[in-house]
């Protein structure tokens, strides 16, 4: 019985196996939302103990990054957390601005601010309506889905793209927002909030949600700290940390925002945080594209300003420099570097090393979700199996972002 | 510099254990000895209240004398100041000391470097691969193993500007 994943190390004697059951929570099990495996150890309804196995879909992402140009490595960071690759993808654009020394136009920064608020809604919806789905309300996770599609059809206006999207460039975007991307924000806009206080309605105050969600999975802040946690994981315990106000990037000390904590950090607090952060994204939202600035949407980056799509169809230089640039013929200037932004889950951080070449030395990407995910024993041994499951809801574990 | 008390503080502490300071990268450097990064550590949360380690990761330098290193990212979240601390090792001997104990969350972070470089961390709980199959019988993010399959002949590097 004990054998079953061979990695599992939880110290029982013969006398706890006549007691204990292993139970195997995945790694194709429909609640744990992705392909990873728990072993649980269980007392009848409790479990005493668990052992994660992860790695189902390691794509060995850092090695690859190491034999690729800087541009090649956004369509990597769309995989880490797939349910907001904006902000993967803008957030290692600015790390490559930093790398390069690039100042970006305060047009550009709204723009992106607009972008990766929108990828934040539609990561946190997921995520808290998934968390209604596991405590047997199905309905609001239907409703609001329909205002995620919304989102990734406003994706495909700015990009083309919906799930792995790939959006935007070293130094702004490759095209302006349209007048069709534009109108479909500010009806989302509208839109939005009204969903929004439909879906709290049905759950928030809802005696059966509370009493399943609240002292669920809980975590102290300081173990919460301890245990590196990140975004809304580590503000429901109590900490207010967040990347974009410890350390703006993209001028967001140019918005006047919330951030929400809780108070103990458990799943009815997760959740509060992330309905909270969503309304707090409206805002932001709302405000960019009211005070978006006239301009440019990219910034003058010679060696990365890929050339209009319509020229490199058309004319040779443009191909060519297209070619070129996508190839990878740029030299990055010797460096070593750490920028991180507010991922949907937490601070995810790209730590770059390049010797001078045309490939990061070394890349590492810090994903928050592999990083909180190992306190997932601590946080629901002693509880019953129904609470574990809501426990790794809220907690927002996407496989993609945990085994890079 | 802001980080000059610091710096003048774990000196007095650490003296030869410190091995260079680099300054003008975008987060205060250190590089430390590998077996003092332990207490360093310690000192830094428990006297400079850098209670948050960000970020643990590996590097591999074939050119060095010691080759792999460890890199370290902490954060004091009250005076929002990083640091960043490396320490190099040799493959013959890729011992360093296991920070679990200070930091939980250090226990995947250790795990994984120890997975895809190596390194042995002493005194970590359960020092076993953690995205790679347990198999597995190298360390694949050294720099010894080329992404693409060096024999193939039907790809020409020239064609590809490399």
């Amino acid at each position: 019985m004990k054998t079953i994943n061979s990695e599992h190390h939880l110290d029982l004697t013969q006398e706890d196996e006549k007691h204990y059951s292993t139970l195997n929570l995945g790694p194709t099990h429909p609640a744990t939302h992705g392909i990873f495996q728990n072993v649980l150890m269980m007392n009848g309804e409790t479990i005493v103990g668990a052992e994660q196995t992860i790695g189902y879909i390691h794509r060995a992402f850092e090695k690859i990054a190491e034999r690729r140009p800087y541009y090649q490595i956004t369509t990597l960071t769309d995989r880490l957390n797939y349910c907001s690759s904006p902000i993967n993808n803008i957030g290692w654009h600015l790390a490559v601005e930093k790398l390069l020394g690039v100042e970006t136009s305060k047009r550009v920064d709204y723009m992106r601010i607009i972008v990766m608020e929108l990828a934040r809604i539609a990561d946190h919806l997921v995520c808290n309506s998934v968390i209604g789905v596991d405590s047997g309300a199905l309905t609001g996770f239907v409703y609001v889905f329909q205002e995620r599609e919304k989102i990734y059809e406003i994706y495909e206006e700015l990009c083309g793209a919906r799930l792995t999207t790939n959006l935007g460039r070293v130094g702004g975007f490759d095209r302006d927002f349209s007048p069709a991307a534009i109108q479909k924000i500010k009806a989302l806009m509208k839109r939005l909030p009204k969903v929004l206080h439909e879906f709290e309605n049905l759950l928030m105050r809802n005696r059966i949600f509370m009493d399943r969600t609240i002292n669920v999975g809980g975590i102290s802040a300081e173990r919460a700290l301890n245990y590196s946690f990140s975004g809304p994981n580590l503000r429901a315990a109590g900490v207010d940390y967040d990347v974009r106000v410890q350390e703006p990037y993209s001028s967001y000390n140019d918005f006047d925002f919330v951030v929400p904590v809780g108070q103990n950090g458990d799943t009815y607090d997760r959740f509060c945080v992330r309905e909270t952060e969503m309304w707090e994204s409206i805002k932001l939202i709302n405000n960019a594209l009211d005070n978006l600035p006239e301009g440019k949407f990219y910034t003058d980056v010679p060696a990365f300003n890929l050339p209009p799509k319509q020229d490199v169809y058309s004319k040779m230089e443009p191909l060519i420099s297209h070619f070129k640039m996508v190839m990878g013929e740029i030299d990055v200037p010797k460096k070593e570097i750490y920028s991180a932004v507010e991922g949907g889950n937490g601070e995810l951080g790209f730590y770059v090393v390049s010797d001078g070449g045309r490939t990061p030395y070394r890349l590492h990407f810090r994903r928050p979700g592999f990083i909180y995910y190992q306190a997932f024993p601590e946080m629901i041994t002693g509880s019953s199996l129904s609470d574990a499951i809501l426990t790794m809801s809220s907690m927002n574990v996407i496989a993609g972002e945990l085994d890079a | 510099m802001e980080y000059t008390i610091l710096l003048q503080e774990l000196k007095n502490k650490f003296e030869d254990k410190i091995l260079s300071v680099d300054e003008s990268a975008d987060i205060f450097t250190l590089t430390v000895s590998s077996e003092a990064i332990k207490p360093i550590i310690s000192y830094l949360k428990e006297q400079q209240s850098f209670i948050y380690l960000t970020d643990l990761c590996g590097i591999h330098y074939p050119e060095q004398e010691k080759e792999l290193g460890v890199i370290y990212h902490l954060h004091n979240l009250v005076a929002n100041k990083r640091i960043r601390l490396k320490t190099f090792v040799s493959k013959a001997h890729p011992q360093i000391d296991s920070i679990v104990s200070l930091f939980s969350g250090a226990n995947w972070m250790e795990r994984e470097t120890f997975d895809f470089y190596g390194v042995d961390f002493v005194g970590h709980p359960n020092l076993i691969r953690i995205l790679n199959v347990e198999y597995m019988d190298y360390h694949p993010m050294r720099k010894e193993y080329p992404l693409e399959d060096a024999t193939r002949l039907d790809k020409d590097d020239r064609f590809f500007g490399r």
